[in-house]
């Protein structure tokens, strides 16, 4: 019999390139990272069980499970809306199959979950021009008054959706953006995000999740 | 035209895919009930094929597609593409139970 | 005044001093035999079938705007009978037969242009699709001809042939399809149908239909007061669910907007017309030189004549995808216009429930190439009360009997036809 190997990798193996592109200069504009190692679940509360699924997060992770387009820093999670009645859980992978048991027998009866873990890529902008660059491609609104630190949102760029929310700004005060996309199209946000940013000079780099 | 999802805020239009009128109401007939095919026909012929093309106000159907997966019901201006309300369609989401028709 | 080389070199020797005008602006008069409601390309064909072909001259043609502010005249101007279904083969043949005799005909130069039209195919499927077409076609006894890659490449050595997700393996081409322009082909009519003795009368909105105790349509209310009529046929394209509301009708259309698009002129660059078969994109020169091209509608039910911005960036990506140097030039113009959508995306031409109402509608936006042959088919019906051999399919009950003739194979939804 033949032994497979089983090798995870990166959706950016190719494209991500890590250093500075673009425009040179003391400052990158931009910093985009790609952030590995996550284990990723969508809740999605069952008929009737909206209340039972908000219970059972509030258990689990100690805050409110978020109802409107938020992300929600919980006990070693980010819980990020991504629907009505449903949201997903972003953990650090520490070990994934009893990450997964212990929410599998948290929300048993109120919600159905799906393991999206490898299943997408979590991509963050940030740096003094960031925003600028999204902007070239998201029709988000990003402006402080509309899009402040927690907002989250469904949007699509280009056709392909995204979840994008708003992160604590960063150490030098500008705002700080994650994308999860699909695993098969991240390669193509991927450089959307890099082309819209090489004016800006870009430094780029892959991070575990912590 | 941008859209006001009820769950996502205003959007672009190109995040939303359009289904059309949310009048046409499907016919409901019980088996063997005696109906005439004819009547039976003749229902399904208006729901599947006639519309009031409304010029002016008009309630469809947009599905949330590019966003948080919703189909949406809209009130809009089908001369000048104002939207006067936009609101969940029936069963979208889980907080209420199933409703009879859904 | 007849229009000829020695009319125009005896105008030039006074200056063009002595142009008449092309038709009348009659005040309407208290009754016609028919009236036509819409002075758009198949409403003024009509007219002048009617008085040419069938002998009826009392004809007015009532127009809420002016004659071509429609779709007429916002048309991409593409003609072609390259269709594949019973019903429709014979009917665009029919009109393609027309429009080179047209200008003949008419007298009038409306610039039809046998150019060529080109639908490229990306894929074998396609390609067998299209072989199926142009056979079809064939046996019909129009002009096909299967091109591979090569071929085109020699006449359209632009085009993005090497794209790896929609390279192109060859097309149908259809050489006597082209192009004509399209504000000629209504003043064109309109002067030929006064020339007959119709009355064309703009600024006169039909508001209502006037009935007898039996329910038929003996005249119609408008913005210029009553007029009765023999026979009513309407030719309101866009707005023939608001027309046949008045006369208490429901009827299988909704109405869609479709954009446009033209570009700064250039020197001549495109010979035909080319349609891209991996997206909804097509494209020509005008004679002017700008490049006119068009794609999908909107796709949400609208009577504005304008559309949204996700179908102008679609169109220009289809546009990129298959031609990419159009990205070096400039858009100059874009507007939309309101499409009868059908529910199996072929017209209707018959008569209606109604006694003395005659209905030709349901063009989705491949009506400008009909306009010759919907003009005479429906001439033939309001003259004859029966439908015109080639237009006997296009009944309004075929949605009720289930003979729907629809080529894109869409069903019931509109605004994907
Ligand atoms: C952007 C665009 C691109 C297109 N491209 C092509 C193409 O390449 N090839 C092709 O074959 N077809 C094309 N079409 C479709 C084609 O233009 C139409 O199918 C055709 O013009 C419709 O017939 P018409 O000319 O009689 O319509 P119209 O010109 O719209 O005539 C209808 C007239 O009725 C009048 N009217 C409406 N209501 C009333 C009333 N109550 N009283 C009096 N008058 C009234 C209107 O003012 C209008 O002038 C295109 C259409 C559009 C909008
Ligand atoms: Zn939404």
């Amino acid at each position: 019999m033949v032994d497979y190997l089983w090798n995870t990798q990166s959706p950016l193996q190719k494209a991500l390139v890590a250093g500075r592109h673009g425009v040179a200069g003391a400052q990158a504009g931009v910093t985009l990272v790609e952030v590995r190692d996550l284990v990723l679940v969508q809740v999605m509360a069952r008929r009737g069980k909206a209340a039972d699924t908000a219970k059972a997060a509030k258990k689990l992770f100690g805050v409110d499970a978020p109802n409107t387009p938020k992300a929600v820093a919980g006990k070693s999670a980010t819980l990020v809306w991504s629907g009505p009645d449903q949201f997903t859980v972003l953990a650090p992978r520490t070990d994934e199959s009893s990450q997964i048991d212990a929410m599998s027998q948290a929300f048993s009866g109120a919600a159905s979950l799906s393991d999206q873990s490898d299943g997408r890529c979590l991509i963050r902008v940030s740096g003094p021009r960031g925003r600028d660059a999204i902007a070239k491609f998201s029709s988000l609104d990003l402006h402080d008054a509309a899009f402040p630190v927690g907002t989250a949102a469904n949007t699509s760029v280009d056709h392909t959706a995204v979840n994008c929310w708003r992160e604590a700004n960063g150490a030098d005060g500008h705002p700080v953006y994650s994308m999860l996309v699909f695993t098969s199209f991240a390669d193509s946000l991927w450089h959307a995000i890099v082309d819209s940013s090489l004016e800006y000079g870009v430094d780029t780099s892959r991070t575990r999740a912590a | 035209m941008r859209i006001a999802c009820p769950f996502c805020g205003e959007r672009e239009n190109g995040e939303f895919t359009y289904l059309g009128d949310a009048s046409p109401k499907r016919p409901t007939f019980a088996v063997d009930s005696g109906e005439s095919p004819e009547r039976v026909e003749d229902a399904f012929y208006d729901y599947v094929y006639l519309r009031d093309n409304v010029a002016g106000f008009m309630r469809e159907y947009w599905y949330h597609g590019g966003g948080c997966r919703s189909w949406l019901i809209a009130e809009r201006n089908t001369v000048t593409h104002e939207f006067r309300s936009v609101t969940a369609a029936p069963g979208v989401g889980a907080s209420k139970p199933v409703q009879a028709g859904e | 005044m007849k229009y000829s080389i020695f009319s125009l070199a005896k105008a030039a020797l006074s200056g063009h001093q002595g142009w008449t005008r092309a038709w009348r602006d009659p005040a309407p008069k208290s009754h016609y035999d028919v009236i036509i409601i819409g002075g758009g390309g198949h409403g003024l064909a009509t007219a002048y079938f009617l008085a040419n072909e069938y002998g009826i001259r009392n004809v007015a043609v009532l127009e809420k705007g002016w004659i071509g502010s429609g779709n007429a005249g916002r048309n991409t101007t593409i003609i072609r009978s390259n269709y594949g279904l019973p019903g429709n083969t014979g009917f665009y043949e029919l009109s393609m037969k027309l429009w080179e005799r047209m200008e003949q005909d008419l007298n009038y130069n409306a610039m039809v242009s046998q150019r060529g039209i080109i639908n490229l195919y990306h894929s074998d499927a396609q390609r067998d699709a299209f072989a199926r077409r142009g056979n079809t076609m064939r046996i019909n006894g129009i002009d096909a001809e299967l091109l591979d890659a090569v071929q085109i490449r020699k006449e359209l050595p632009f085009l993005n042939y090497d794209s790896p997700r929609f390279p192109i393996m060859g097309g149908l081409m259809q050489r006597r399809g082209g192009t004509a322009r399209h504000d000629a082909v209504v003043w064109g009519y309109a002067r030929a149908a006064d020339q007959r003795g119709v009355d064309i009368i703009q600024n006169c909105e039909v508001t209502g239909f006037v009935r007898d105790q039996n329910g038929k349509v003996t005249g119609v209310e408008t913005s210029r007061g009553k007029i009765s009529a023999g026979k009513v046929g309407m030719a309101v394209a866009g707005n023939t669910s608001r027309v046949a509301a008045m006369a208490g009708m429901k009827l299988p259309i909704e109405s869609h907007v479709l954009q446009a698009f033209v570009t700064e002129a250039i020197k001549p660059l495109i010979p035909g017309v080319v349609t891209f078969g991996a997206g909804h994109f097509y494209i020509s020169q005008s004679d002017k030189g700008g490049l006119v091209f068009g794609g999908d509608l909107d796709g949400y039910n609208s009577y504005a004549q304008r559309g949204n911005m996700p179908v102008v960036e679609d169109v220009c990506e289809g546009g990129m995808a298959v031609m990419p140097m159009i990205g070096r030039v400039r858009m100059l113009r874009q507007w939309g216009g309101i499409m009868d959508m059908s529910m199996d995306g072929t017209p209707i031409i018959d008569k209606t429930p109604i006694d003395g109402l005659y209905l030709n509608a349901g063009w989705c936006y491949g009506g400008f190439k009909a306009t010759p042959a919907s003009g005479l088919v429906f001439a033939h019906l309001l003259a004859r009360d029966e439908p015109h051999p080639e237009a006997a399919r296009f009944r309004l009950d075929r949605f009720r009997r289930g003979a729907m003739i629809d080529e894109k194979g869409q069903g019931a939804q509109p605004n994907l036809h």
